[in-house]
């Protein structure tokens, strides 16, 4: 798995599109964020508005690539290679959307990097230690919400526009940048389903010096939650494809 | 040939080329891209202008609902264009006699319709979830600074198409296109509150004065007369950028038959 | 006047090899070609791969310029006078590419109509009697990411053919086409040549020039190395026949005693499954049968035959020469 994992990263990391644009992307999206709350947030205000643009990579990266990447492997016609494998399949996808995940962990460095640069937005988390592993655990969290997409689309010919019909709404039901209280009552469950939520109001709390270890497990149990509906998925779409050969197609 | 044949490739032509070449005119992509994206786009925008304290919702629905149009706008254009070279159409169509002004031009008028419905469609359903009314009076006038930013915008996509056509990365241009528009444009930042070179820059794009007409109509209480020159500006801006793209395609013409570029050989 | 002139065309390309040091060289494709078609004639350019067949092609039909020389085509100079020239001839490229693969084969007719100015009231009666033609009738309303290659390569012809050019290049038009298509693929060039229009083939398909061609061209290394009617080039090229010997187990060596044989033109040798086929071109008058086989000594031999040359023989030999 963890081979699997260094591929897939590598590959990523070699393709200009998914390389370069999935860091630059969100840096357009964090740039003019920090420059609409620049006209009256206060510097720890902009603290907490740095984390949640930076944390919006994490997820835009995931989301608008997880979609396509079985389908890339069917069209390559190697989704059948992998499935005839040896390796029980989850443990062949949940590398691919981890390292798109971490991908989007370089693109949270960055635009922090950037926020700090461009905008004197400053780094000194309150936390040290509670925000390095509440953005870990939000990457992982990330990935296993992708893991979970990418087997929900497996069947989609153009999963892609879903997938970037994601990234905004998630970014908003998320509390990227929004408090929750500020959206419609009946969008608040749906934030609490969403590991991404309690990853991102962790981190939050890290930089801010709140208490943060709770959310930080809340979003790791969730996490876990969607790896494993995934993994059921996983294993329905391998049968299914055996018994109706709709693993090659198109 | 006759000008009678030079309209048809521009019309007929054009609307055959959108239709072989942008693959995205499938529900499976129009729903997701050109309705759900753009109305979260206003959405999001609205909530984060909410949580900053700043200006109304109707600034946001304005802003990113026209600025939407650049994803139809440059992704169309940068397709129906750049393809012809992954579908090794190219050299069939550059052996061909048809002019290229309205062969290509041609191309830019389902691409504008395209990003204008787009708009449209994100300004309605955002204004009815954020109820933000505009004045009927306004409707029109509203209407035509949309449609105008849209023709610009496409002006800014065919320029984009054409270096696509040589450098072969159409999206990651299309979507570099867009997130600099998204920035500089005054899509969600007054140009007020950019640094002052960002400003200066934004007034060399195209829908920084289509938006900035819009948002004044939306207000009410002013006509066609008050956004008259802003909308002139918009077009003029977008005729520039139309103009470098046709350049630079007659000039990678020239070159490809020189120097055997873009897979003619 | 000629349909093709061409005199002395020459092309070439800029290069660079390495990475880190960059050296920029000119690799010359065509190199100073002469020839000429004729009203109605059907022309074979014939070559290996890289020969410069398509390199010509692409100047004649003005999607490159010629680097010196020149070409004029219905007497349009192919650079002074582009526009004339694309508008005359007809373009048709082998392979399943160059196709809109979104629309119908009957859309992307209708859209090369257009380009070609083919007026709105004609183009109708023109697509069907196309479609008619090349076998598409009825299959003109499908995507054509439906379509076999075959029906691909036919299509490319009617799109080829929608302006009646006066002339028409086929640039290796029956590649990766099976055997029933490509024979149907000869009767469509043979019937185009038949109706007065000049045709210009490139093809590394020996059999198929043969059928097709009036006369050929030979290009190797970006030069004509002969020209003339199918038998010509048999005559002038090989004249003697051709012996075949079918052994098991000869040594290089034994070839190479062959080649040494009074009368022998050329030896060389084809694996064919666990035998080989020695094919032995024989000097115009002279008999070789006897002692090439006495050469063989002791190596198992198996059906020995003689035949004319074919123009094959008479392409490998060119090809050996340049």
């Amino acid at each position: 798995m963890w081979v699997g994992f260094r591929l897939q990263l590598k590959m990523r990391s070699r393709s200009a599109f998914d390389g370069i644009l999935g860091v630059i992307y969100p840096m357009f999206f964090a740039t003019t964020i920090f420059l609409l709350y620049r006209q009256t947030a206060s510097p720890a205000e902009l603290v907490g508005v740095s984390v949640g643009s930076a944390a919006m990579g994490v997820w835009s990266a995931t989301s608008t690539t997880a979609a396509g990447v079985l389908q890339h492997e069917r069209r390559d016609g190697t989704l059948e290679l992998l499935v005839a494998a040896p390796t029980f399949f989850p443990l062949v996808v949940v590398p691919i959307t981890l390292s798109m995940a971490t991908i989007g962990l370089y693109s949270l460095v960055v635009t922090l990097v950037w926020g700090r640069i461009a905008f004197g937005i400053p780094l000194d988390f309150a936390d040290p230690l509670a925000f390095i592993c509440a953005a870990l655990a939000t990457v992982v969290a990330i990935g296993l919400v992708g893991f979970l997409q990418s087997i929900v689309c497996v069947r989609l010919r153009h999963a892609w526009a879903v997938g970037s019909a994601l990234e905004l709404p998630v970014w908003l039901i998320c509390g990227f940048l929004v408090p929750l209280s500020l959206l419609p009552h009946w969008v608040r469950p749906i934030s609490w389903v969403l590991p991404p939520t309690w990853g991102v109001y962790a981190l939050r709390a890290a930089a801010l010096g709140h208490p943060a270890w709770l959310d930080i497990a809340l979003c790791l149990a969730l996490a876990a939650v969607y790896g494993l509906l995934a993994t059921l998925g996983a294993g329905r779409i391998v049968d299914s494809a055996r018994a109706r050969a709709t693993l090659a197609l198109s | 040939m006759s000008i009678r044949t030079d309209l048809r490739i521009a019309f007929v032509g054009g609307l055959t080329s959108y239709r072989a070449l942008f693959n995205w005119l499938t529900p499976w992509v129009l729903v997701p891209v050109f309705i759900v994206q753009p109305l979260f786009q206003v959405l999001f925008f609205a909530f984060v202008g909410r949580s900053a304290g700043l200006a109304d919702s109707r600034f946001y629905l304005i802003g990113d609902a026209v600025q939407y149009a650049s994803i139809p706008c440059v992704f169309a254009m940068s397709n129906t264009i750049a393809d012809e070279r992954n579908s090794a159409t190219l050299p069939l169509i550059l052996v061909s006699p048809a002019r290229r002004l309205p062969l290509f031009l041609g191309r830019s008028l389902p691409v504008v319709l395209n990003g204008f419905v787009v708009s449209v469609v994100a300004l309605v359903l955002g204004g009815l979830l954020l109820r933000v009314s505009v004045p009927v009076g306004s409707v029109l006038p509203l209407t035509l600074a949309v449609a105008v930013s849209a023709v610009s915008c496409t002006g800014l996509g065919l320029f984009v198409a054409a270096v696509a056509l040589r450098v072969r990365e159409a999206a990651t241009l299309a979507n570099i296109a867009f997130g600099l528009l998204l920035i500089f444009c005054g899509v969600n930042v007054p140009l007020t509150a950019l640094p002052g070179w960002m400003a200066v820059i934004a007034h060399w794009l195209p829908l920084t004065h289509g938006i900035a007409a819009a948002r004044t109509l939306a207000a009410g209480g002013s006509g066609l007369g008050a956004v008259g020159r802003g909308l002139w500006t918009e077009l003029g801006v977008g005729a520039i950028y139309l103009a470098i793209g046709l350049a630079l395609l007659n000039y990678f013409e020239r070159e490809a038959r020189r120097r055997a570029t873009l897979d003619v050989a | 006047m000629s349909v093709i002139e061409v005199q002395g065309l020459t092309r070439r390309y800029a290069s660079r090899r390495g990475i880190r040091r960059r050296t920029s060289f000119e690799v010359e494709a065509v190199r100073g070609i002469d020839f000429h078609v004729e009203a109605g004639e059907l022309f074979g350019l014939l070559g290996p791969n890289g020969a410069g067949k398509t390199t010509t092609i692409k100047m004649l039909i003005t999607l490159l310029l010629p680097s010196g020389g020149s070409a004029r085509v219905l007497g349009h100079d192919v650079v002074a006078d582009a526009r004339e020239v694309r508008r005359r001839v007809g373009y048709v490229f082998g392979g399943d590419r160059g196709l809109y693969e979104r629309l119908s084969g009957l859309d992307n007719l209708r859209y090369f109509s257009e380009l070609y100015g083919v007026p709105p009231r004609e183009q109708r009666i023109r697509i069907a009697e196309l479609l008619e033609m090349v076998g598409l009738s009825g299959r003109e309303r499908e995507r054509v990411e439906g379509y076999s290659r075959g029906m691909r390569q036919r299509l490319h012809i009617a799109r080829g053919l929608l302006h009646r050019p006066d002339v028409l290049f086929l640039d290796e038009p029956s590649i990766g086409i099976d055997p029933v298509g490509a024979r149907e693929l000869r009767t469509t060039v043979a019937g185009l040549s038949a109706a007065g229009t000049t045709v210009l083939l490139t093809t590394h398909y020996m059999f198929e020039a043969d059928e097709l061609c009036d006369r050929i061209a030979v290009i190797a290394g970006g030069r004509i190395v002969a020209q003339g009617t199918p038998a010509e080039l048999k005559r002038a090229v090989v004249g003697g026949n051709v012996l075949e010997v079918e052994a098991y187990g000869v040594e290089s060596a034994t070839i190479d005693a062959i080649r040494m044989l009074p009368g022998v033109s050329s030896a060389d040798v084809e694996v064919l499954g666990h035998a080989q086929l020695v094919v032995v071109r024989a000097a115009p008058g002279a008999e070789v049968t006897s002692a090439v086989l006495h050469e063989f000594g002791s190596v198992r031999v198996g059906r020995v035959s003689t035949r004319e040359p074919s123009l094959e023989d008479a392409y490998v030999e060119l090809v050996h020469r340049a």
